[in-house]
């Protein structure tokens, strides 16, 4: 347990640092919509807020705990199915989205278990097939488009999700950034260096796991409730889908696994770029996008924010690679 | 042949190899003895090519070997036995033994390796086309000297062959050393069982924590006060007695 | 009771073909250790081949299997040379990770590019012997679906054997087994993983043409494929070419028998149902070392 105490001080001092500079960020960001009033303009940075929200959930349980799920759009579907559902009957939204995301952790929790007895690459494709089953089996029960009543449609107001998202921002960059300076957050990581080790220094492997996967999956959770707030109508399988999951981790890999701000840079990123490529290369968008990322991932396996580490640390050579 | 010089290898930041020099002539048996994690096998790993060095040289007949690609080290005459045998368990005795020929040197005279690997291990010879993972420890044991001398190696490396074998296995093996070094190959034999290295090897070293501790003739290395000591304990035999 | 009977046979046919791209997953992860979730993408390639062949130049597309499955060999050769020789770098850890993202991207991008090329219509090839049916008892057997599990089982035979008596076919072993060892063996592990990505790649390559004769192909049904596969493969663990066939025909009867059972849209979710239990219960696979 000493060497997990001798991390803590490293850990605070650092995302210390980024949060408060996020956060700050996100009070700047506060003030967008009292000065500008173009709705294209919030309608990209509300994208961007719950990119950060969704990429943040991703990388509690990759970067954290270590373990890689695939089948997170699962718990995003299951966050908005509930949410829409409800707020439509007429509960505040926030109650739905919160109602949504005990939703999502209580499904995560229910598989959790079974789940977690597979490493590795196993965990990451079986996470996947669930979360396919879920999609199809929603898309069989519910195949009709899911449109709000006239009268939603008349009280939209983008300025309230515009703020949801904010808040719900926030919420995430705090979660992690609370996670990564406490014990319980250094014991995640301490399973993904070593889980025998660390399971030989007396932590709970299959516990600390659980945790991780609860808060991610209530977070994504909750991203699912926000869009089902935003969106006018879609179908509602669409939020089940795999690209949720693997715009998540594009997102977190880009910017850096397992740091606090390593998901906001890459959402920031990912999103401006795939914007500014789908406006100016219309037809070709999807196809340069796929080309421009396969070159983050081949220059830099970390991310971005492994670029700065790798340029001071000195790299000992270690095995030969085939 | 073989020269190491100032050796430096890490794992991360953990030093395992800390400036090690060493020499194998030709048609030599060189011992490196020394307790468990000393770097033994790190550094044979590293002649290998399985390992980079951090730092330092490694010269087989004047050229470099650091950075060169394990199987072009095998088409240069070094092949390694490495720890735990790490034989292909699904496949045939045979065709390990095969398997070694892989390289260019090797495969125009593969049938003829192939016949003096049997005559070398005759209890192999009966059981060619059994698969690996059926055989004794120590029946293993010979497969794996076998596929690493099936490449023609000019320079036979052995991390620990006598591991988990019975004593008698042990001296079948060790004598079959001595009968390939006979026929002109160089042995560097890493080896926990410190008496049986010493006595077969022509010279030893002694390293201990990524460092060499000494170095001199077999004999004369188990007489040494400190190596008795350390690893022979009260009942170790005197080479002069022998 | 002749209706189910059919549609088990049916199940059975189709089951060679996801066989077919299961094998092609099985080699590549099994020997590299790199999971291309690109591989669906890649089978998507194959058809659009054997219907540019046939709508260009009138080839009838069991002959341009000829013609694809070289060219997809290339392909996976150029692959690998630009993108997964890369990613074998790193440790196993690491390269999963990595191809999970490369693969994805790939995906992404050749998905792209068939709807560029081909728009995101359904395409499929009408041959004139299209419509023959062999008529066994009261079961009406497709011929060209036939003909392709045929095919689909000569191929996974052909590389079985490829595997156990070529030379570099046990190197291929070797190193799917140990790969340090293989190269203290002297062999050149990085030619062993180049062919073992390219004919897992050609595989891919045949079993587009196949699933496109005997069905349909388009732009989106890469990441189906690319489930499917994995499911067999897990199903049917790795090591065994032919166990990964059996592994595929097992699949399709399965998925045959919950349509016949549940309704056809649960068809889908059999397969992955039955993927989640092997892998929790059995995660060596059926057949799996």
């Amino acid at each position: 347990m000493t060497r997990l105490g001798a991390l803590w001080p490293l850990a605070r001092r650092h995302d210390l640092g980024w949060a408060a500079a996020i956060m700050t960020a996100f009070a700047v960001l506060g003030l967008l919509p009292v000065f500008v009033q173009r709705n294209d303009v919030l309608n990209f940075v509300f994208l961007i807020l719950l990119s950060i929200s969704l990429a943040q959930s991703w990388n509690i349980l990759a970067g954290y705990a270590g373990q890689v799920n695939l089948g997170h759009a699962a718990f995003f579907g299951v966050g908005a199915l509930l949410a829409r559902a409800l707020w439509i009957a007429g509960l505040p939204i926030v109650l739905a989205m919160a109602a949504g995301a005990l939703a999502a952790t209580a499904f995560a929790l229910l598989i959790g278990v079974a789940a977690f007895r597979l490493r590795g690459a196993y965990f990451a494709i079986g996470t996947l097939a669930l979360a396919e089953i879920l999609r199809i089996t929603i898309g069989n029960v519910l195949p009709e488009i899911s449109t709000l009543p006239a009268a939603r449609i008349a009280g939209y107001r983008l300025s309230e999700r515009y703020y949801l998202a904010l808040a719900l921002a926030a919420v995430s960059v705090g979660t992690v950034a609370a996670l990564a300076a406490s014990r319980t957050g250094l014991g995640m990581q301490a399973i993904r260096e070593d889980e025998e080790a660390a399971e030989a220094s007396g932590v709970s492997g299959l516990g600390l796991k659980l945790v991780a996967l609860s808060l991610s999956t209530a977070l994504a959770g909750l991203a699912g409730g926000l869009f089902a707030y935003y969106h006018i109508s879609y179908y509602p399988s669409h939020p089940f889908g795999p690209h949720w999951t693997f715009d998540a981790l594009l997102m977190t890999f880009i910017g850096g696994v397992g740091t606090l701000h390593g998901p906001v840079l890459g959402a920031i990123l990912y999103v401006t770029l795939k914007e500014y490529v789908a406006l100016r290369w219309v037809d070709f968008h999807l196809l340069i996008f796929g080309a421009l990322f396969i070159g983050i991932v081949l220059l830099l396996p970390g991310g971005l924010v492994q670029a700065g580490t790798r340029a001071r640390r000195l790299v000992s050579r270690r095995a030969a690679k085939p | 042949m073989l020269e190491v010089h100032d050796l430096h290898v890490s794992y991360g930041d953990i030093r395992a190899l800390s400036g090690v020099t060493l020499a194998v002539g030709r048609g030599e048996i060189v011992a490196l003895v020394g307790p468990n994690g000393a770097g033994k096998s790190t550094l044979l790993k590293c002649i290998a090519g399985l390992l980079r060095p951090r730092a330092g040289a490694i010269r087989w007949q004047d050229e470099s070997l650091v950075g060169v690609a394990g199987h072009l080290i095998v088409e240069r005459g070094l092949a390694l036995v490495p720890e735990g045998r790490r034989l292909f368990a699904g496949m045939s005795v045979q065709e390990n033994l095969e398997l070694g020929a892989f390289a260019a040197r090797a495969r125009g005279a593969q049938s003829a390796n192939l016949e003096r690997v049997y005559a070398l291990f005759p209890v192999l010879s009966e059981r060619r086309r059994i698969a690996v993972r059926a055989l004794s420890g120590g029946q293993q044991q010979m497969v794996a000297v076998g596929r690493a001398l099936m490449s023609r190696p000019a320079l036979l490396m052995l991390d620990e062959p006598s591991l988990g074998l019975a004593p008698r296995l042990v001296a079948s093996i060790l004598d079959a050393l001595v009968e390939i070094n006979r026929a002109g190959v160089a042995v560097l034999l890493v080896e926990q069982n410190v008496q049986a290295a010493l006595t077969l090897a022509h010279r030893g070293y002694v390293l201990e924590s990524g460092r060499i501790l000494g170095a001199g003739p077999g004999p004369e290395i188990l007489r040494d006060p400190h190596v008795r000591q350390a690893y022979l304990g009260p009942l170790a035999v005197a080479p002069d007695a022998s | 009771m002749r209706a189910l009977a059919q549609q088990l046979v049916l199940g059975l046919l189709i089951g060679g073909l996801y066989g077919l791209a299961a094998a092609g997953l099985s080699l590549i992860f099994g020997v590299l250790k790199v999971l291309n979730v690109a591989h669906g993408e890649l089978i998507v390639l194959g058809g659009y081949g054997a219907f540019w062949l046939f709508t260009l130049y009138g080839l009838d597309p069991f002959v341009a299997l000829v013609l694809v499955v070289p060219a997809s060999l290339l392909l996976g050769i150029g692959l690998y040379a630009t993108l997964f020789g890369f990613v074998v770098r790193a440790d196993e850890e690491t390269r999963i990770k990595n191809s999970l993202l490369i693969g994805f991207g790939l995906a992404l991008a050749l998905q792209a590019l068939a709807v560029r090329l081909w728009t995101a219509d359904e395409r499929s090839i009408p041959t004139p012997y299209g419509g023959a049916a062999l008529s066994i008892s009261d079961l009406s057997l497709p011929v060209i679906r036939l003909l392709s599990l045929g095919i689909a089982f000569g191929l996974i035979l052909g590389v079985q054997l490829l595997l156990e008596h070529w030379r570099w076919g046990k190197a291929i072993r070797a190193t799917a087994e140990d790969w340090q060892a293989a190269l203290l063996a002297g062999i050149d592990v990085r030619r062993a993983y180049l062919l073992a990505f390219a004919i897992g790649t050609a595989l891919a390559g045949a079993t587009g043409v196949l699933v496109t004769i005997g069905y349909s192909v388009s732009p989106s049904i890469g990441l189906e494929w690319t489930l499917k596969a994995l499911i067999v493969v897990v199903l049917a663990g790795l090591g065994s070419m032919i166990g990964t066939f059996v592994g595929g025909l097992l699949l399709g009867v399965a998925e045959a028998a919950s349509a016949a059972a549940f309704g056809g849209p649960y068809r889908e979710v059999v397969g992955l149902v039955l993927f989640v239990v092997v892998l929790i219960v059995r995660p060596r696979g059926l057949f799996g070392r």
